[in-house]
């Protein structure tokens, strides 16, 4: 069995080896002065973000969760896929992205990322998708079943009824647990969640807020989740930092509570509430800012 | 008040029925149910049913509908060309009853079976061959836009130029022989699968490729080479039995050791197959997602243009062809009787039809996530 280096410290390394020697770890992520711009010296050159700056600090044995706000069009996926070092956004214009001290060269299984478009393979059945990343690994297949399908049940799916299926047979909430299971059965470092449920139901997608919360406090990974729902971010988040219009830059950052319950109760509570109404309440300034500005 | 609405076949009124209600007025309610039961009835009018859009006949009446076409066709047929003093004259148009009887002669003196064999099995090999070279190029040129712009100019050369032109081209090449049908349709496919190809891959959406990246896909020369040597060794194979079955000449000598023909025939399909299928293998990107995902655009284009190549078939076979529809067709021109050129034709059709079938049932088995013919 041949696991590339990389698989195998996160799949039996759950603490940073730096971290436990008491070397002061270089911060997860860094953005040091990014600016993006498409077709950059042409007439339809556009700046999707500019002089972003920002640390996340990685804190051993526990990741951050990092609430990404802001108006549609503000440059969030953009960061979101700088790190992850996706084409066409990688590499920046300007500045550098510092995963772990260093730039970012290429995506990698060290960063999952979650989707908002269902992703799900369409040719795999549930079990294949779960286990992608541990295939492209090269890890054995009963064994790499064996942890998808532990996975499978994890994220609140049927091992024996859903393994079997294909993509087009599950439902919108059923195909982002699938995309979940897969990007954490690589025990990610970073997990960067764009969206992931923003086309789901209201009652859905707070099923899916309560089991990311679960899942996330296993997994102690510092996770960068981009959403236009204000109560969403206050729930899941540590930090929020809000994105002003384009270009974006980070205009604010925020602390909120950490989800201590489940996503409804969290809801009714006051604290709760007047935070969600602060944020909304800045992020319409924005708005009306950037509509007088233009 | 009697209703017509528990007719079974009438489910799909049913459900527009409350839309109905809230377009006419609460007053005319009444009169205008009555009106519309009216309607109703006629509407389920085989008729009239014929001009409401997109309203789905069921299978039993599909085929009915199909089987009627062809009825129709015959009887204009038979009444166009029948008594003392048909409207058309036999040589024009023989009739229904002298084609029917000339059958037995075209299966048993004209061997239509064993010239649809021969035709089938040229068509088949000129068009493997095709897919075998045009496959993988196209899928390299559908990941790798610079490929793309690099092959482009020779796509839309090779799929604009008239295929019966080739002709001439694949008789100076190829010579006369069986060697000339099969290269004239490998000529007239090969760009049509490289483009289709090419195609099918770059319409893969590229959050699938964003998503195999972040899950770790990478490139993998070992699996890459291991997989492309057992293409390498199936190319090999192909390229021996090919060999053999268009030349017949014997690939062992003395009984038992290879002729020297094999052994470079065997060496150079294996180097083709190996080299082809390198770069589709040695990245999981492509091998494991986008790939995989084509596929079945892959092989549903693929049916499309073997339906094409059958038919061009006929234009080499009239050149020097021992056995073959196209021969038959022109020797019945020829030497009579002209009713074997209508069935040769309703053969052919008929022939082509089942392949596409057969294949489609394969399809719909291989890939069941993907809904053909829509």
């Amino acid at each position: 069995m041949d696991i590339d280096p990389i698989t195998r410290s996160n799949l039996s390394a759950r603490h940073d080896p730096e971290a436990e020697a008491g070397v002061a770890a270089p911060p997860i992520v860094e953005f040091r002065s990014v600016t993006k711009t498409y077709s950059a010296g042409t007439r339809r050159a556009f700046t999707a973000i500019e002089n972003v700056n920002f640390t996340v600090e990685d804190i051993p044995g526990k990741g951050e969760f990092i609430g990404i706000l802001g108006p549609s069009g503000c440059g969030k996926s953009t960061i979101l896929r700088l790190i992850a070092g996706l084409l066409p956004q990688h590499p920046p214009t300007a500045g550098e992205v510092l995963v772990r001290g260093k730039p970012v060269t290429g995506p990698s299984s060290e960063r999952g990322m979650v989707f908002q478009d269902y992703t799900s393979f369409t040719n795999r059945s549930v079990l294949d998708n779960v286990a992608f990343g541990l295939e492209c690994a090269g890890m054995a297949k009963r064994k790499r079943h064996q942890l998808a399908l532990d996975w499978i049940a994890r994220v609140g799916l049927d091992p024996d009824r859903d393994r079997r299926k294909y993509p087009h047979e599950l439902s919108g909430g059923m195909r982002q647990r699938v995309a979940i299971a897969r990007t954490l059965i690589l025990h990610p470092k970073i997990i960067l969640m764009d969206e992931p449920f923003g086309a789901l139901d209201p009652v859905t997608r707070t099923q899916m807020q309560d089991l990311l919360v679960g899942l996330w406090r296993e997994l102690e990974a510092t996770v960068f989740f981009v959403t236009h729902d204000v109560a969403e971010a206050v729930y899941l988040g540590d930090r929020v930092y809000i994105l002003s219009n384009s270009p974006g830059t980070i205009l604010s950052e925020q602390s909120v509570p950490p989800p201590d319950g489940p996503s409804r109760e969290m809801r009714r509570e006051n604290d709760f509430q007047d935070r969600v109404f602060e944020i909304t309440f800045l992020l319409e300034e924005l708005e009306a800012k950037a509509a007088a500005g233009s | 008040m009697q209703t017509p609405f528990g007719d079974p076949s009438g489910n799909q009124r049913k459900r527009s029925e409350p839309k109905d209600d809230s377009l006419s007025g609460a007053l005319e309610q009444d009169s205008s149910r009555d009106e519309r039961n009216e309607e109703f009835r006629s509407d389920q009018g085989f008729l009239r049913r014929w001009f409401v859009i997109r309203d789905a006949p069921g299978s039993i009446e599909r085929l009915l509908l199909g089987v009627g076409c062809i009825a129709l066709l015959l009887l204009g047929w038979h009444l166009l060309t029948m008594g003392e003093k048909p409207v058309l004259k036999p040589t024009a148009l023989p009739s229904l009853p002298d084609t029917a009887q000339s059958f037995h002669s075209l299966w048993f003196e004209r061997a239509l079976a064993r010239g649809a064999v021969a035709s089938l099995s040229r068509v088949l090999g000129g068009f493997l061959l095709a897919a075998a070279i045009a496959v993988p190029l196209g899928v390299v040129a559908g990941c790798y836009p610079r490929f793309h712009a690099f092959a482009r100019p020779l796509s839309i050369f090779g799929r604009n130029i008239p295929i019966a032109a080739l002709i001439p081209l694949s008789l100076i090449w190829f010579g006369i022989e069986d060697i000339q049908k099969v290269m004239f349709i490998f000529m007239a496919a090969v760009a049509f699968i490289f483009f289709d190809t090419t195609q099918s891959l770059r319409l893969v959406p590229g959050h699938f490729l964003d998503t195999a990246y972040t899950l770790g896909a990478r490139t993998n020369w070992r699996q890459g080479w291991k997989r492309a040597s057992k293409f390498g060794l199936a190319y090999a194979f192909l390229a021996v039995i090919g060999f053999y079955w268009m030349t017949k000449k014997p690939v062992l000598q003395a009984g038992y050791l290879p002729a020297s023909g094999t052994l470079i025939r065997s060496g150079g399909g294996f180097l083709l197959g190996t080299l082809l299928w390198l770069p589709v293998h040695n990245h999981q990107a492509i091998s494991k997602v986008l790939f995989p995902l084509a596929l079945p655009y892959v092989i549903n284009s693929m049916r499309l243009l073997f339906g094409l190549a059958f038919g061009y078939i006929m234009l080499a076979e009239v050149i020097n062809a021992e056995l073959g529809l196209g021969k038959i067709i022109l020797i019945s021109q020829r030497q009579g009787p002209r009713e074997h050129i209508y069935l040769c034709l309703i053969a052919i059709a008929l022939l082509a039809f089942g392949i596409d079938r057969l294949v489609m049932f394969i399809q719909r088995r291989a890939f069941p996530y993907v809904t053909h013919g829509h």
